[in-house]
C-alpha cells in the first residue's frame, strides 16, 4: 500500500513537472517598451559626466520579496545590464524598495530617499498596493502628481512603473483603472511610463503560465519575473538615452 | 489505577519515528527548495498546494519541544526545565552565528577567488559592506539575516518564549491554543512584525504569526488522545481535508496551465490571493492541517516503512535536525554557485541536489555515531 502511494506520488510529480518545465523567453512587443519621455537629464549626465544615477523607488517588488536572492531583484539586474551596455559610464542604482508601501507612503520618503543620491532617473514602481487597498482613484492620482512634482524639483527624470500582472492584481475589479490612471498622469506630467502591467499581460496572453514569473503567493515576482522586468526596462532606457545602441540591442535581443 | 486511559504523546515512552522521518524530509525539502530553479525541487510539497516544508519543520519543532521538556518540568520543576530550554536556545544561537560567519566567508571566498566582488552585494550582504560593524551587531541581535538565514532566528524566538507557555500548555492546553490563535489573528490584522536591519526590513518569517503552527504542534502533543472528536467524524473530516487538498492542488496546477487558471472566477481569486508567506496566510495553515490529518491517517506510529533501511538517511537527518539544517543552508549556497557556474544545466541541478543530500546524510550518520554510546566490549 505504501509502495503504491510512493509510486503514485512520483508519477504525479513527473507529470506535473513535465507539463510545467517548458522554456519561456523574456520578451515584449517593441511598442510597449517606449517610455514616452526622452530622459534628457540622464542623457546629459551620460554624455557629459560619464555617470548615470538611478533611484529605484518602490514597494516589495522593488525590494525583491519573492526572489530567491536579492541579486535577482530588478534594480540589481538593471545595474548589471546597464554596466554591460554602457562601458566607461559609472552606473549606480539604489534600491529604495520598502515592502507594503502604497503611493502615499512613498511620497512621504520621496525627498529623503531621492535627494541624497542626486538621481538622474527615478524609477517609481507604484500602484499595486494602492489598488489592493482600494485607495480611491482620485486620491491615488493626486499622490502621483505630488510625488512627481517633488521628484522634478530635485532635478530627476521620472519613469513610473505600473502594476504587475499577477493573480492577486488581476482578480481586483478595477486594476485596469489604476493602470489607466497612471498612464493619464504620466501623459499629463510628461513623465516616462514603463508599462509593466501590459508587458506582463502579453506574457500571459502568449501562454506563459504564472508559475514562470510569479511566486506561489500569487503577488510577487520570482527570479525570472524580476530578471525579465530588468532586461526590458534596461532596453527601454537604453533605447531612449542612446539611439546608437538601439540597432545593436535590437539585433542581440531577439 | 485507572485502566485504558490513553497516554498523551508527551508521556508516552519510546521514540515516535514519524517525527524523525518527517522532520528529516522537511530538511531535505528545505535544502532542495533553497537551490533556485532546481528541477529536483519538483518532488517537494510546495508545488502541490499552498504550504511547504517550513510549516512541517516548525510544527514538529513545537511538538518535540513539549516531548523534550514537559517531563523534565514535571519531574525536576519549572526552573530546571526553563534552564534546559535556554541551553538549547543558546545552542541554536551559536549555530546561527556560526552559520552566518560560514555563509559570509563562503561568499567572500568565492568572490575573491573568482574576482567577482559584486557577489557580496548580491547575496544581501550589502549591509555588511556599507557598515560592517553595525551589520555584525545587527546580526548578533538577529535583525540582520542574509538570504535563507531566516528559519533559525524564527526557531530561536519561538523557543525562547516557550518556557513561559509550558506550564500553561500542560494545564490548560485549549487556552494556550486560543491565545496562540488570538495572537496570530492580531498580528495579521494589525501588521505586527519584529524589526529587521536595514530599518525597512522585517522578519521574512514573522514569529508573531508563525508561532501559531509551533503551538499547534505543542498543544497536539498534550491533547492528542482527546482528538477523538475528529476520529468519530473520521470520514467527514477526511472528506473535508481531501477536498481542500484537491482544491489547493487545482489552484497550484493553475499556475502552470493558463487554461485552468481561466476557470477560476475573479471573486474566488480575490478571496485566495495573495497567499502571504511572511504572515502565514490562513490558506497555508489550513493546507498544512489537511496534510497533517491525512498523514496521521495513513502513517500510523508503527508504520512499517518508517523502519525501511532506504529511509534511514532521512530519519538520521531528522534526529540531528539542528546540525543538518545548518549544513543544508550552507550547502544550498554552494549548490547555487555551482549551478550558476554550469549555466543552470539540468544535470548540474540534479548533481548538486543529490550531492547535497548525500553530504547532509553522511554528517547526520556521523553525528549519530558520535552521540550514541560506544558498543560495550565483550568481557571474558
Amino acid at each position: 500500500m505504501m509502495r503504491w502511494a510512493f509510486a503514485a506520488g512520483l508519477a504525479v510529480a513527473g507529470l506535473w513537472s513535465t507539463g510545467a518545465s517548458a522554456e519561456w523567453q523574456c520578451r515584449a512587443p517593441r511598442e510597449m517598451l517606449t517610455l514616452g519621455n526622452s530622459l534628457e537629464i540622464a542623457k546629459t549626465a551620460v554624455a557629459e559626466e560619464r555617470d548615470l544615477r538611478i533611484v529605484a523607488l518602490g514597494s516589495s517588488s522593488t525590494q525583491g520579496y519573492g526572489a530567491s536572492n536579492p541579486q535577482f531583484a530588478y534594480p540589481a539586474q538593471l545595474k548589471m545590464r546597464l554596466d554591460k551596455a554602457l562601458p566607461g559610464i559609472h552606473v549606480h542604482v539604489w534600491n529604495k524598495g520598502v515592502g507594503g508601501q502604497d503611493a502615499a507612503e512613498m511620497v512621504e520618503r520621496m525627498k529623503t530617499d531621492v535627494k541624497p543620491e542626486h538621481a538622474h532617473i527615478v524609477v517609481w514602481q507604484v500602484g499595486t498596493n494602492s489598488a489592493i487597498r482600494r485607495d480611491p482613484l482620485a486620491k491615488f492620482t493626486e499622490k502621483l502628481r505630488t510625488g512627481i512634482d517633488i521628484g522634478h524639483s530635485l532635478g530627476a527624470n521620472f519613469i513610473m512603473m505600473n502594476l504587475q500582472y499577477v493573480p492577486a492584481v488581476v482578480a481586483l475589479p478595477d486594476e485596469e483603472e489604476y493602470a489607466r490612471a497612471m498612464a493619464d498622469v504620466a501623459k499629463e506630467k510628461g513623465v516616462g511610463l514603463f508599462r509593466r502591467f501590459e508587458i506582463m499581460k502579453s506574457w500571459y496572453n502568449d501562454g506563459m503560465p504564472y508559475a514562470q514569473f510569479v511566486i506561489n503567493d500569487g503577488l510577487h515576482l520570482n527570479d525570472f519575473g524580476q530578471k525579465c522586468i530588468a532586461k526590458l526596462l534596461s532596453q527601454s532606457i537604453l533605447d531612449t538615452i542612446n539611439p546608437r545602441q538601439l540597432t545593436g540591442a535590437a539585433k542581440s535581443a531577439h | 489505577m485507572k485502566a485504558a486511559e490513553p497516554v498523551p504523546p508527551y508521556l508516552a515512552s519510546g521514540r515516535d519515528l514519524r517525527l524523525d522521518f518527517f522532520r528529516g524530509l522537511a530538511l531535505w525539502f528545505i535544502y532542495l527548495d533553497h537551490v533556485p530553479e532546481n528541477i529536483v525541487s519538483w518532488i517537494t510539497v510546495r508545488n502541490y498546494g499552498f504550504s511547504d516544508a517550513t510549516e512541517i519543520f516548525v510544527f514538529i519543532s513545537g511538538y518535540t519541544a513539549v516531548i523534550a521538556y514537559s517531563r523534565m518540568m514535571l519531574k525536576d520543576g519549572w526552573p530546571r526545565a526553563a534552564i534546559r530550554v535556554y541551553r538549547r536556545v543558546w545552542q541554536l544561537y551559536v549555530a546561527h552565528i556560526l552559520l552566518f560567519v560560514a555563509f559570509t566567508a563562503q561568499i567572500a571566498y568565492v568572490s575573491i577567488a573568482r574576482d567577482t566582488p559584486q557577489l557580496i552585494e548580491e547575496m544581501q550582504l550589502m549591509g555588511l559592506g556599507q557598515n560592517p560593524y553595525r551589520a555584525i551587531l545587527e546580526a548578533a541581535l538577529l535583525k540582520f539575516r542574509p538570504v535563507n538565514l531566516d528559519v533559525l532566528p524564527l526557531y530561536i524566538v519561538l523557543l525562547a518564549a516557550f518556557p513561559f507557555a509550558l506550564p500553561g500548555l500542560l494545564r490548560w492546553p485549549w487556552a494556550v491554543l486560543l491565545g496562540s490563535f488570538g495572537l496570530y489573528v492580531a498580528s495579521n490584522h494589525f501588521d505586527w512584525n519584529l524589526p529587521g536591519y536595514p530599518d525597512d526590513k522585517v522578519w521574512f518569517f514573522n514569529p508573531i504569526a508563525w508561532q501559531v503552527i509551533f503551538y499547534c504542534g505543542a498543544v497536539l502533543a498534550v491533547i492528542a488522545p482527546r482528538l477523538e472528536v475528529f476520529d468519530r467524524r473520521r470520514w467527514s473530516t477526511t472528506a473535508v481535508a481531501g477536498l481542500y487538498l484537491a482544491s489547493a492542488a487545482f489552484v497550484a496546477m493553475s499556475w502552470h496551465y493558463n487554461a485552468l487558471e481561466r476557470l477560476i472566477p475573479d471573486w474566488v481569486a480575490r478571496q485566495i490571493y495573495p497567499i502571504d508567506k511572511t504572515n502565514l496566510d490562513i490558506l497555508r495553515l489550513l493546507h498544512f492541517f489537511a496534510l497533517a490529518w491525512l498523514t496521521r491517517l495513513v502513517v500510523r506510529r508503527d508504520a512499517g516503512f518508517l523502519k525501511w533501511r532506504i529511509f534511514l538517511p532521512i530519519r538520521r537527518c531528522g534526529e540531528q535536525s539542528l546540525q543538518i539544517f545548518c549544513v543544508g543552508t550552507f550547502l544550498a549556497v554552494t549548490a547555487q554557485i555551482i549551478v550558476a557556474h554550469y549555466e543552470e544545466t539540468i544535470l548540474s541541478q540534479i548533481f548538486v541536489s543529490l550531492a547535497g543530500l548525500v553530504v547532509m546524510s553522511l554528517i547526520a550518520f556521523a553525528a549519530h555515531r558520535l552521540k550514541s554510546p560506544a558498543p560495550a566490549k565483550v568481557r571474558a
